[in-house]
């Protein structure tokens, strides 16, 4: 058998990188694996976040799985997640599960007993995990935005107490979204914008000044010296054709030519805080390989006959 | 009340094979590959590659059904190569493209960290 390879090589260039937030050039490979990052990104990376919840008392204005519900939300630190097992998979523990290789224990105690209203974080929801703790939102350098404060579960009265045990278990966003660690992640094909300098030249000063406004984001602009329209931000296009239906409009077609470059992806991906942004990517690019991994034929991959009724009668000349 | 649970979505139970194929009968170097718990995300990768063989006549996959968890990869093949020998060589080629993507991504995030300390 000849070595046959149809690999491409893929090329990455980061443009900005934050914890939270990045964006980055995706070249030489094809739309379907950046859309299958993206739909892994967004639903088959791993994360942990709370699960079960035990309440012991609860005399809050909210009802039990209406906290309880709030409780999964929040995001959970879960760098641990990807080495962590899955409960339903988990041997060790006993049946439960609650053990430490496929669960994280929290608990939360609050009970207002001043008269001003007592709000209870994500700060008061206490780990036995110091690697699996609610994200921590102190991005903005202020001193007293609310971000300080963790997010928020339920305000008490005085008097009113909630004491629970949760347990935080790995999971994927298929399964429920508590379990996403992508807040949103986009990509958009890069595009190219060619214009015709000859036909542009020919233009009044109010022809061209009216291109340059048709377009509902700032992808061209009147340079101030040659008094030319030109790109100043290219990817500012969001491929709303605006440009060509007023160059159309105007009758002057194939001014501007804009096409979208067919392999070169900008990726924008910015997560909960639950994971960098890009350990995100690297997660997604690992789980893909896994996914990949279990769908190989191996040798004892049968033949199968009548599992899969819908294809046999024309399959089998019926 | 019918709905399935979420968990049907990825997992695949106790008796039911991840992968399977169908030869066809009547047509030769042809097979539909019936792989359960997938849908898109793999469908769509395994299908574009394929086209890139040279070797391959036909490649399409479909979900049957949105709420039967499962996708049917068809492939036909020239008789320099068969269905099977496609699939396997499709799926090593994406593995070692996501490998490439790999380090090339950890050596970007390498080099744009060390390049941000100044």
């Amino acid at each position: 058998m000849e070595e046959r390879s149809y690999q491409r090589k893929p090329v990455v260039k980061i443009r900005e990188m934050k914890d939270d937030y990045m964006k980055f050039e995706l070249r030489n490979t094809d739309a379907s694996v950046a859309n299958a990052l993206r739909r892994v990104m967004i639903a088959e990376v791993p994360t942990v976040a709370i699960d079960l919840v035990e309440i012991e008392v609860n005399s809050s204005v909210l009802n039990d799985e209406f906290i309880a519900h709030r409780l999964g939300l929040i995001p959970l630190t879960s760098e641990r997640a990807m080495s962590m097992r899955f409960s339903r998979d988990c041997d060790a523990c006993d049946g439960d599960g609650q053990c430490e290789y496929c669960s994280v224990e929290f608990h939360l105690r609050a009970k207002c007993v001043v008269d001003q209203t007592l709000d209870v974080t994500s700060k008061d929801l206490l780990s036995s995990d110091h690697t699996v703790v609610p994200v921590d939102f102190n991005e903005i350098a202020g001193d007293e935005t609310s971000e300080q404060k963790g997010v928020m579960i339920v305000k008490l009265r005085r008097g009113q107490e909630l004491r629970l045990r949760a347990i935080a278990r790995k999971g994927i966003g298929k399964d429920h979204a508590k379990w996403s660690p992508a807040a949103t992640v986009t990509f958009m094909y890069e595009p190219e914008i060619n214009i015709n300098e000859d036909m542009m030249a020919r233009l009044s000063l109010e022809d061209k000044q009216s291109i340059v406004e048709s377009s509902p984001t700032k992808v061209f602009d009147i340079d101030p010296t040659t008094q030319q329209v030109v790109v100043v931000d290219a990817e500012a296009y969001t491929y709303d054709d605006e440009v060509i239906k007023k160059l159309e409009s105007m009758g002057k077609t194939g001014l501007i030519d804009i096409k979208a470059k067919e392999d070169s992806f900008i990726f924008t991906v910015e997560t909960t805080g639950a994971v960098k942004a890009s350990q995100l990517v690297l997660n997604a690019i690992e789980i893909l390989k896994q996914k990949l991994d279990a769908v190989r034929l191996s040798d004892d991959t049968v033949e199968a006959d009548d599992q899969f009724g819908e294809l046999g009668a024309h399959m089998r000349g019926g | 009340m019918n709905a399935p649970d979420r968990y049907e979505r990825f997992v695949v139970p106790e008796g039911t094979k991840k992968v399977s194929y169908e030869r066809d009968t009547k047509i030769i170097n042809a097979a539909s590959f019936i792989i359960e718990r997938e849908e898109h995300t793999i469908g769509n990768i395994l299908r574009m590659q394929l086209h890139l063989d040279e070797n391959v006549l036909f490649a399409g996959y479909k979900l049957p059904h949105p709420l039967q968890y499962k996708i049917i990869v068809r492939i036909h093949t020239t008789s320099q190569s068969s269905p099977m020998q496609a699939y396997n060589v499709a799926i090593n080629d994406l593995d070692k493209e996501l490998d490439h993507l790999r380090t090339a991504f950890e050596d970007e995030i390498a080099n744009h960290s060390s390049a941000r300390e100044y």
